[in-house]
Formats: structure tokens, sequence, C-alpha cells
């Protein structure tokens, strides 16, 4: 039996319905009805509108990755199932394909996108928004979409072309490096933004820039504080009672 | 404001909200979007931006990884921007000082944002149940519908988050406001770069990597050294 190819189509459908992975989230068994939801165009393609029984018991089962990441598996999960259906031998099925990967995809997602693009977009964004130009959420949308929308659309065809060879392809990408890069930009532009509000607060007080320099350690104590597991809101509170504190006593 | 502003303004809350988890997952849900769309949807868009701001960085390490449920930002932002625009002007306050509280007001009322997404979750919980059941039985639809239907119960909790934040906000603000405004109004813009800060300095602390103090100072001592010396 020859194998079956999935239409341009298909992979359209594919895409669009991963922006609906999560919409069934629950604590059971996380995206398990999403990823379903996500791969059924695939698998009406490969199996026709009747799909076998164990097909569908084994893709409703526990699946728990990275939202940007589901695509790349959906991909190679769909090769894996028209593969098997044509006859043809791989070296793991699709089941243990994703039981395999989720986790690992899922660190991965969560560091570069979460940990590493989010923040930095955001950081950028707030340096547009502190000169009170309304393009900052344009700046923000834009830097963190591209490399979104870019990530989901190329993964899923990475993952359906190359199979297992995704896996590979991902590690030479050295994700987690790039995130680590990533983190230590965003730590940068913390360090230039926090500089630029002590400045305009200097600036605002009619003190010398010099002062500026007190509020160093305290945004380094405070960060350490947060570290050692001290609560946003904490925080919030502190700094706004003292303030308004000595606002009315001064 | 009139009725039909607060239709919008749950409308943004709703989208917003769906985008944190449920839906696409653009990043229209951070605070810096949310709170500027709300304020442009209200008629003023800078008021939004401005709560954005504060708001950002506070919880943005908090990663929403696996089961974990940060405190609801997105809420928090909606929330303050109608409490900003529509409580404020009723008490003759606008600008700066209302803003913050708003935002001071709004930021504990965004843990009943955890609370909801935690109920929608449950709710979802059982969805997963019937829409695997239907799937077992052979009817693919079922499983689509009750798939979607997850982004009702999400919904609910977006607009549910919202409406506390307002509600009780609102109460809050007309009660502090008299007592407070004038020490807001004279700490004003401290108070404001302070928050952002906090927001700042709560990243930098969780966001895990090494020498992080130390590009910190150098990034921090450099740019103040370039504004100073201009």
């Amino acid at each position: 039996m020859k194998e079956t190819r999935l239409s341009g189509l298909t992979f359209l459908r594919i895409y669009l319905r991963s922006f609906l992975l999560q919409s069934s989230w629950n604590f059971e068994k996380l995206q398990n009805l999403g990823f379903f939801y996500l791969i059924l165009p695939g698998l009406r393609s490969i199996y026709g509108d009747e799909i076998p029984a164990d097909v569908r018991q084994r893709h409703s089962g526990y699946f728990n990755t990275h939202p940007y990441f589901a695509p790349l598996v959906a991909g190679t999960v769909l090769r894996l199932e028209a593969r098997q259906l044509a006859g043809e031998e791989s070296e793991v099925d699709a089941e243990t394909y994703k039981s395999m990967v989720m986790a690992p995809f899922a660190a991965m997602g969560d560091a570069l996108f979460w940990g590493g693009v989010r923040p930095l977009a955001a950081l950028l964004g707030l340096l547009v928004a502190s000169q009170g130009s309304l393009w900052a959420p344009v700046v923000f949308l834009v830097l963190f979409n591209l490399p979104h929308l870019l990530f989901r659309g190329s993964g899923l065809i990475l993952g359906y072309t190359q199979e297992l060879r995704a896996i590979e392809t991902v590690q030479k990408c050295r994700i987690p490096d790039l995130a680590i890069r990533l983190k230590e930009s965003t730590t940068v532009l913390i360090g230039v933004l926090c500089a630029y509000l002590s400045f305009k607060g200097c600036e605002h007080q009619e003190l010398s820039a010099a002062w500026g320099f007190v509020l160093l350690p305290v945004v380094l104590l405070f960060a350490w504080l947060a570290h050692k597991g001290v609560t946003s809101l904490f925080l919030v509170l502190l700094t706004t009672s003292s303030l308004l504190l000595l606002a009315l006593l001064f | 404001m009139v009725v039909g502003d607060y239709l919008l303004a749950g409308i943004v809350a709703m989208l917003t909200g769906l985008d944190r988890v449920a839906l696409v997952q653009i990043m229209i849900s951070r605070p810096l979007v949310a709170a500027t769309l709300t304020g442009w949807v209200l008629g003023s868009p800078l008021v939004g931006m401005e709560i954005g701001m504060l708001l950002e960085l506070l919880w943005l390490g908090r990663l929403p990884v696996g089961a974990a449920i940060p405190p609801d930002d997105t809420q928090v932002a909606v929330g303050a921007t109608v409490l900003a625009l529509s409580v404020g002007p009723t008490l003759g306050l606008s600008g700066m000082p209302v803003v913050i509280l708003s935002v001071l007001i709004a930021i504990p009322l965004g843990k009943f944002g955890q609370v909801f997404d935690r109920l929608a979750r449950h709710v979802n919980d059982r969805l997963a149940v019937s829409g695997h059941t239907a799937l077992m039985a052979g009817d693919i639809a079922g499983l689509e519908r009750n798939h979607l239907f997850g982004l009702i119960s999400f919904a609910f909790a977006s607009l549910a988050t919202a409406l506390v934040i307002v509600l009780v906000g609102s109460f809050v603000l007309y009660s502090v406001a008299p007592v407070l405004i004038g020490a807001v109004q004279e700490a004003g813009l401290s108070l404001h770069y302070s928050l952002i800060m906090v927001g700042a300095a709560v990243l930098l602390g969780t966001i895990n990597v090494n020498r992080s103090a130390s590009l910190f100072c150098a990034a921090f001592t450099g740019t103040m050294l370039v504004l100073w010396l201009k």
C-alpha cells in the first residue's frame, strides 16, 4: 500500500487548529482532546472518515507539551501513522514517539518562548512605552509573534518531512543555549530600563543623576528577595507603603 | 462610561483572557497589550498603556508551566483600566494618581483569577471525559464539540475575574481614594517608576541566568553614565 501524503490544505487546517490546542485544557489529561483535535484533519486524510478505534484510543490519552511545539509533534505523528498504514517499518510507533518527546519539547518551549522571547519582547516594548509611544504594544506583539508563528508553521513541516530526524534537527538548533542568550539580553535590558527610569526620576525631582545610582543596590536587594521566594505582591505593598509614608511625612 | 463601554470592556476581558491559555496565545493577554486595548475601546489608550507598563513585568517570570496557574495579570490590567476610566472621573480624579491607585487596588484582586481559572479547568475535566467517551463511541463531532466548549469555561472565568476586580475595586477605590489621593499625588511619578522597577527586580530575581547580577550592574551603570554625561 502506498503511503498517503497530506495536502497543503490539510497542513493549513492543522496549523490553524494548533491555535486551539489548549481550549479544553484540564487537570486530568491536560491537552488530550486538544491533540486529537489538532491532528484530526491529518488522520482523516490518512484513514478517511472512519478512523479506527485503536488510532482514536492512542491519540486521545494524556498529552502535554509546549503549545508552540505541538505542531512539530503532530507532523511527525501523522507521518508515522501514514507509514504504519502503508506497512512501512519505523524505529518507534507514533504513541511511543509522542510520550518520548512531549516532556523535553515542553521544557525547551518554556525556556525559549516563556523564559526567553517573551521577556525580551516585553522589555523592548516597555522601553518604547516609556517614551509615551502607543506603538509599544505593537512592537511587543510583532517581536514576539514573528518567531512564534514561524516556529509553529516550520515545526509542522519539519516534523512531517523529517519524521524522527526532526529531533536531531531540533537538537542542532541548540534551543537551551539560545534561551540562555535571550535571557542574558533580557538582563541587560532590565539594567537599561532601570537606569533610564532612575535618571528620569532624578530629573523629575530636580536631583543630580548621581542619586540614581542609589537605586542599583535597592533593585538588587528586591531581586534577591524575589529569588528567595518573596512575592511580587509583597514587594509592591512594601514599596508603595514606604513611598506613601514618606510622602505623608515630608 | 455608558453600558456599551462596559460591554466592550467585557468582550476585551474575555478575548484577552482566552489568549492566556485556551486560544491562539499571541500574547494579547499581556498587560501592556490588554490594558492598552481596554483603554482604546474606552477612548483612552494612553491611560491603558500606562497601566500596562506598571503591570507588565510583575508576574512575567511566573511561567504558565503544566498545571501552574499564575495570578491573572491580564484581568488585573483590564480591571485596573476600567477602574481608572470609570470610577476616577466620578471622584473628580484623573491622570497618574488614579492610574496608580487603580493598579494598587487591582493587583491583590488578581488572586481571584487563579480561583476562577482553576474552576474552569475542573469544568474541563468533565468535558475531557465526555469528549473521550464520544470519541470512543465513534462520535468525532462530539469530541470536537466538547473540546471547543472548553473555550466557554475559560471565557467565563476571565469575565468573572474582571467583574470581581471592577466591582470590589470600585468599592475600595471609592473608600480609599479620598484618604490616599493626597499622598499618591505627592509621591506621583516616583511611585510610577518604582512600581515598574519592582517588576524589573522581580524579573531579574527569577530569570535564572548565571552572571545576571553582573550583567545587570554593568548595563545599569553604563546607561546611567551615558545619560548623565550626555
